[in-house]
């Protein structure tokens, strides 16, 4: 995985956790974009005749990127249809989506059906947008006192929270505060899964 | 010469009881680090005191809750792993810093979460003292007033001023100089002109000084000189300079700490202020007030006690005035240009960014070693 593309795909999870509603958007756009694209790949790595046939390094990436970049491209045409205020939010990082499934689609495993790989791209977007979620939640909820859904009925879309929206912690909506909570989120999970490889090392030891 | 000690092989288990080494390089020192942060907190009480006399009970209560939160995060990163590290004094002396950084009309919610980071997030996140790459006392700073910048900056008229005087010097100064023809040859005189009045102290020795000893020679001190000089401004608890200086002083005395960077840092800061800083305002060449924006805010304190901490400053003698040049750019260009506070402490912050990669490139391996490494 190269690094520039990681960094790539830092800023619009920077840049779309700042509100929650924001990161909904983002989020249904990774999970569609990514689902839709691993499809596509999966089918055209099916059809070829053999392994042999089948594109490799560069080409492969190259492949993804075109797909990823086509279906993002839909996404943000069906964005600015159904809801032009959150198209104009998303604004310049919607393409940005792109990059995000990439980074996805690297860490995918090849599958042995069509099913099982549509599966692991849907559990691995709900993932991210977990991630993202949570950081919205915490960015917003700390750094400007409010939680920002959408409306429905008598409720405005907005959940204020306590004394914060009076002096919230702006420091946190800041991209240095993006940055700040994902490093935590990534290290949270990192102590977790090391524990469990601990856990399960300690479980093969002969006794 | 005797027999020299035999060598373990490298893959020896270490005995239970032997110290464990941190990350290398190692600084032996006379003194310990414990000793030398309770020294550095010692000498603080002077400005604290001078703090506590012009501003009284809110000069107090706002030392007191960031001593308080810096401490009880220190506790609650700790304990839980039964460590007792409040005696190395570093959670005090973060603490004792923030305080004297902040206002004495901050609400006090800002001292607390701006200690309460500087522990948690700057110094126990990374492993804790000796492992944080940035100074926690001022990143803690930079937080509070990047989250609350109003708030961070509520200043109260201390002792001998009239009541209801809020703005800083620093802050007048900007008000004055973004109002048209307001150009004076000084800042004390943008001041004066803007009609900022100081304390009745200031005007009667000044007024003395001024009748008696240097009106016969032709010259005259500006009114403001005195109370910018010993800190009796509207600010920060601790911004008594010389005070400060004083406490500084004490501490290379003893060799806590060592002249290049705070000399380096306020020397380039000075020469920056005094050739350019008077064209950020459009006073001309040689304008910037040096001695006025030397005294003000906490460009001291963060120059002798937070750029020289051992654990966020280069190694090397080259870092250091590489380190010091850079503070004092920072510095110039933040409080000249810039919106955040006086500046010190974001410099501070950002050249701490800098340090690993002045050890990197500024520290000589020894040739034995770059040869066996080759």
């Amino acid at each position: 995985m190269s690094t520039g593309l990681l960094l790539l795909s830092l800023c619009p999870a920077i840049a779309m956790t700042d509100t929650v509603i924001h990161s909904l958007w983002m989020s249904a756009g990774v999970i569609l974009v990514s689902l839709l694209s691993t499809i596509a790949r999966d089918v055209l790595d099916r059809s070829s005749a053999s392994t042999a046939t089948s594109p490799k390094g560069a080409v492969r990436l190259l492949r993804a990127l075109l797909i990823s970049s086509v279906l993002t491209a839909a996404f943000e045409a069906g964005l600015l249809a159904v809801s032009p205020t959150a198209s104009a939010s998303m604004g310049i990082y919607s393409p940005l989506i792109a990059v995000n499934v990439l980074v996805i689609a690297d860490r995918q495993p090849a599958a042995r059906s069509l099913a099982r790989s549509a599966s692991g791209a849907l559990g691995r977007g709900l993932a991210v947008s977990a991630s993202l979620l949570v950081v919205a939640i915490f960015r917003e909820a700390l750094g400007a006192g409010t939680i920002t859904l959408f409306p429905a009925g008598a409720f405005r879309g907005t959940i204020i929270v306590g004394p914060l929206v009076d002096q919230p912690v702006r420091a946190l909506g800041l991209a240095g505060g993006a940055l700040l909570c994902l490093g935590y989120l990534a290290g949270a999970l990192q102590a977790i899964a090391t524990r469990r490889a601990s856990a399960a090392s300690e479980g093969e030891k002969p006794r | 010469m005797s027999a020299p000690p035999p060598v373990p092989p490298a893959d020896a288990p270490r005995p239970s009881s032997a110290p464990r080494p941190g990350v290398a390089p190692h600084l032996r020192v006379a003194m310990s680090s414990k000793r030398m942060t309770w020294l550095a907190a010692a000498s603080l009480v002077p400005a604290l005191g001078l703090g506590v006399a012009l501003y009284g009970v809110p000069a107090l209560m706002v030392t007191g809750a960031s001593l308080l939160c810096a401490l009880a995060a220190e506790l609650a990163t700790t304990l839980p792993w039964r460590r007792f590290t409040l005696a190395d004094g570093s959670a005090a002396l973060t603490g004792l810093i923030i305080g004297l950084v902040l206002p004495a009309g901050a609400p006090l919610y800002v001292p607390a979460a701006a200690s309460a980071f500087g522990i948690l997030v700057i110094k126990q996140s990374f492993g804790g003292l000796g492992r944080n790459w940035m100074n926690p006392a001022m990143g803690g700073v930079v937080f509070a007033t990047l989250s609350w910048p109003g708030a961070a900056s509520w200043s109260i008229a201390p002792l001998g001023w009239p009541a209801g005087a809020a703005l800083t010097p620093l802050q007048a100064l900007r008000a004055a100089l973004s109002m048209p023809g307001s150009h004076q040859a000084t800042p004390l005189a943008v001041l004066e002109k803007a009609g900022y009045s100081f304390s009745g102290l200031d005007s009667g020795v000044v007024g003395w000084i001024n009748t008696h000893l240097l009106s016969p020679a032709g010259l005259a001190l500006r009114q403001g000189t005195l109370d910018v000089f010993i800190g009796h401004v509207p600010g920060a608890i601790g911004a008594s300079a010389p005070l400060l200086a004083l406490g500084a002083a004490y501490l290379l005395h003893r060799r806590v700490i060592r002249w290049q960077l705070p000399v380096i840092y306020l020397g380039s800061f000075v020469v920056l202020s005094l050739v350019f800083g008077g064209l950020a305002s459009g006073q001309g060449w040689s304008a910037g007030g040096p001695g006025f924006h030397l005294l003000s805010g906490n460009l001291v304190l963060a120059a002798f006690y937070a750029a020289p901490d051992p654990v966020t400053s280069p190694l090397t003698g080259t870092g250091k005035w590489i380190l010091g040049v850079v503070l004092g750019a920072l510095t110039f260009l933040l409080r000249y240009f810039g919106s955040l506070g006086d500046g010190a402490a974001a410099a501070i912050v950002l050249g701490n960014c800098l340090t690993p990669l002045l050890d990197l490139w500024t520290f000589r391996r020894p040739e034995a070693a770059s040869r066996g490494a080759a």
